[in-house]
């Protein structure tokens, strides 16, 4: 059985940081290039269904003492337009409870073309 | 109730005879200071303080130890952890802290000198959080004593307690092993109102919500990271929060999901923070009216596991485990309420094993 295949974008149409929603599934898919990189994540935040990847890229505060801030990952997290939860664009997790996740799914790069692999062919 | 041994009373109030008994253990400089007596004028109760039949002959109700013993013990309590209250927020920083001291060399020699294996007191040793170098010193002087299994602070404050000026205390208490157990005060000093829209005018709203003051600092403890700094510190609200904790909690988690980035020093879930650092002393205004709603009332707050039986001794709110156990508890909660979690806490050893 083969995977079904969308065409996202030629990869000079995703630079890194940028992100392209495709019309995919029932909420969208949004396709993020994080430092050259491609990931794909539903549009749909598991906390009350925002379109989660219009949402800023951005880094997040990491604290290693009590008080000491620093910023990090920048580039790296998707923050939801509707109450700010926070995601790693890596592995689809929420920064507080890494169980939490939204459904992600793989990118191929053929030749200059990014490419979704979505569900199975039928 | 089947079992009534071995129960651990987690908050019971001794009390001086008369308000300037104390100053037998002061200084000679603060002899000569006046202090308030113990009473809360603003808001006492309509009825009476104390429960009845808890007045001595002689002086105040919790001043004759005879009459405290034979009242607290003839139903089935077997250790009591005393925690007397001082007078209020002195806004002589120095005269606060003496009022502490005088308190706790009062309880090691009046309640607690034969405290062994035998002893069935447990004492707190009273503090002044707002003089930080005094309270350091006082949970120092005191933490070798083995009658003092606490440290204990009033609830009212001029700033919540997870602000960083309070951090040397509470280590003092880590490095000392004991929790921290936060009450209501006597007396009545330079408090803010009791309330953060201002005073109520009745005891009524005084008695059934002035607790609630309890979630000020505890959710300063969690936000602030001062139990990520002190793994092992504990805290005891001893007097309520028991029965609403979670419908508080759950606020908390919802928004640090959202707002996590302000306050990164956090690193867990805020509810998961509660069986690691805090118990509640239960008192008998907490538990639901609705009786069939008793066990779900526990299982919501995870009361099996924050729950501490406290008398309240001699105050208006005493209960006994009878009254407090009416309606019944679920078996296994009964035995972590009433005898197991206040065992593990202070380091007990009850005569009925778990």
């Amino acid at each position: 059985m083969s995977k079904r295949r969308v065409v996202v974008a030629h990869v000079d149409e995703l630079a890194p940081g940028d992100v392209k929603i495709v019309p995919e599934g029932k909420f969208g898919v949004g396709v993020f290039n994080v430092g050259g990189e491609y990931f794909a994540l539903t549009n749909y935040c598991p906390h009350r269904g925002a379109p989660l990847c219009r949402g800023k890229v951005t880094g997040m505060t990491e604290a290693t003492d009590p008080y000491e801030c620093a910023w990090v990952r920048e580039g790296e997290i998707l923050r939801c337009p509707w109450h700010g939860w926070e995601f790693a664009i890596k592995s689809g997790t929420t920064v507080t409870e890494p169980k939490r996740q939204v459904k992600m799914y793989p990118v191929i790069v053929e030749g200059d073309t990014i490419l979704l692999e979505t569900g199975d062919v039928r | 109730m089947t079992d009534v041994a071995g129960i651990v009373d987690a908050c019971a109030h001794p009390i001086v005879q008369r308000g300037d008994d104390l100053k037998a253990y002061m200084g000679e400089v603060w002899k000569q200071r006046f202090f308030p007596a113990p009473e809360r004028y603003l808001y006492p109760h309509p009825v009476s303080d104390f429960a009845p039949g808890t007045r001595p002959e002689e002086g105040a109700p919790g001043s004759d130890r005879a009459l405290f013993e034979s009242q607290l013990f003839a139903g089935g309590i077997e250790t009591a952890i005393l925690l007397p209250l001082t007078r209020g927020l002195s806004p002589d920083i120095d005269l606060g802290s003496e009022i502490c001291s005088a308190t706790n060399r009062w309880l090691a020699e009046v309640w607690l000198e034969d405290t062994g294996a035998d002893g069935r007191f447990r004492g707190s040793i009273r503090v002044n959080p707002h003089d930080p170098e005094g309270a350091v010193k006082e949970i120092r002087r005191w933490s070798d004593h083995p009658g003092f299994v606490q440290v204990a602070v009033p609830m009212e404050a001029h700033a919540p307690y997870g602000k960083r000026q309070y951090l040397p205390v509470w280590q003092a208490a880590v490095e000392a092993g004991l929790p921290v157990a936060v009450h209501t005060d006597d007396g009545a000093g330079v408090e803010f109102p009791p309330s953060p829209v201002g005073y109520f005018r009745h005891h009524i709203e005084y008695s059934s919500f002035v607790s609630f003051n309890f979630f000020y600092h505890l959710s300063s403890l969690i936000a602030e990271g001062v139990f990520d700094r002190m793994p092992t510190l504990k805290f005891v609200f001893a007097d309520g929060g028991a029965d609403s904790v979670m419908a508080f909690m759950w606020r908390l988690n919802d928004h640090w999901r959202a707002v996590r980035h302000e306050q990164p020093w956090v690193k867990h879930l805020p509810t998961e923070y509660l069986r690691d650092h805090a118990r509640f002393c239960l008192s008998r205004m907490e538990l639901p009216e609705d009786e069939e709603a008793l066990a779900r009332w526990i299982d919501v707050n995870d009361g099996a596991n924050l729950w501490l039986y406290a008398s309240n001794y001699p105050h208006w709110s005493y209960a006994t485990p009878q009254q407090l156990n009416e309606p019944a508890f679920p078996a296994e909660a009964f035995e972590r309420v009433f005898r197991q979690n206040a065992a593990d806490l202070y380091g007990l050893t009850t005569s009925v094993p778990a």
